[in-house]
């Protein structure tokens, strides 16, 4: 194989990843898995006693996984401006992912020395809390530039 | 850039869902097309050239802030 064939093959098998998208069906799916953990994240919250700490994790996991699904799945009518709405959505939800990362802890800072007499130490946002914000805001975005095209 | 698909789109008799169906786009596509919000790429411009049977400079032409 000669280098010329590496490097198509190489773009071609990129070209793939990039294009990659699970079926329109899998959207359905996705709403399902983010409904069902949030429905037992509150029964683990009210209804269940006990340690259930490895729940509430394992919970946060199926729903971020079930928001990426949705956020994976083709549109019905997929075609090249859907793809450029989703490029957007993506690229706006970086950007304010990013800045929520940098700017939040300090908010909730600010708001923890107002509100309780002992300031609290400052910390740092969880994966869990970045993710889900960023996954949340590019579908936010996706659904309103496909409602406003 | 401007473009004139809706009055090539009237001289053939075509609907928007009928000009989406040939060109294997959605409706909406087509719709923002004509209103002048996306631009499309270049191999949906030459689509559109088949369909109307005219070079794509016959429907789509820059402004002065292109």
């Amino acid at each position: 194989m000669n280098v010329k064939k590496i490097i198509e093959c190489e773009q071609n098998k990129f070209t793939k990843i990039i294009n990659f998208r699970l079926s329109s069906k899998f959207m359905t799916v996705g709403i399902a898995i983010v409904t069902l953990s949030i429905v037992m994240m509150f029964v683990r919250a009210f209804a269940l006693e006990g340690d259930t700490e490895w729940l509430k994790l394992l919970l946060q996991k199926v729903l971020l996984v079930g928001l990426l699904i949705m956020s994976i799945s083709r549109d019905k009518e997929e075609d090249e401006m859907i793809t450029t709405l989703r490029s957007q959505s993506y690229a706006i939800a970086f950007v304010i992912g990013v800045v929520y990362a940098l700017v939040m802890p300090y908010v909730e800072f600010g708001v923890d020395s107002v509100v309780e007499s002992n300031v609290s130490e400052f910390k740092n946002l969880g994966d869990f809390q970045v993710l889900l914000f960023m996954l949340m805001i590019q579908l936010l975005f996706f659904h309103n530039l496909k409602r406003y095209r | 850039m401007e473009n004139t698909i809706k009055v090539e789109r009237a001289i053939l008799n075509l609907t928007q869902d009928d000009l989406a169906k040939k060109i294997g786009v959605s409706r909406q596509t087509i719709n923002s097309i004509e209103a002048n919000r996306y631009v499309p790429s270049t191999v949906l411009a030459l689509k559109l050239s088949e369909v109307f049977k005219k070079p794509v400079n016959d429907f789509f032409k820059l402004v002065v802030t292109d």
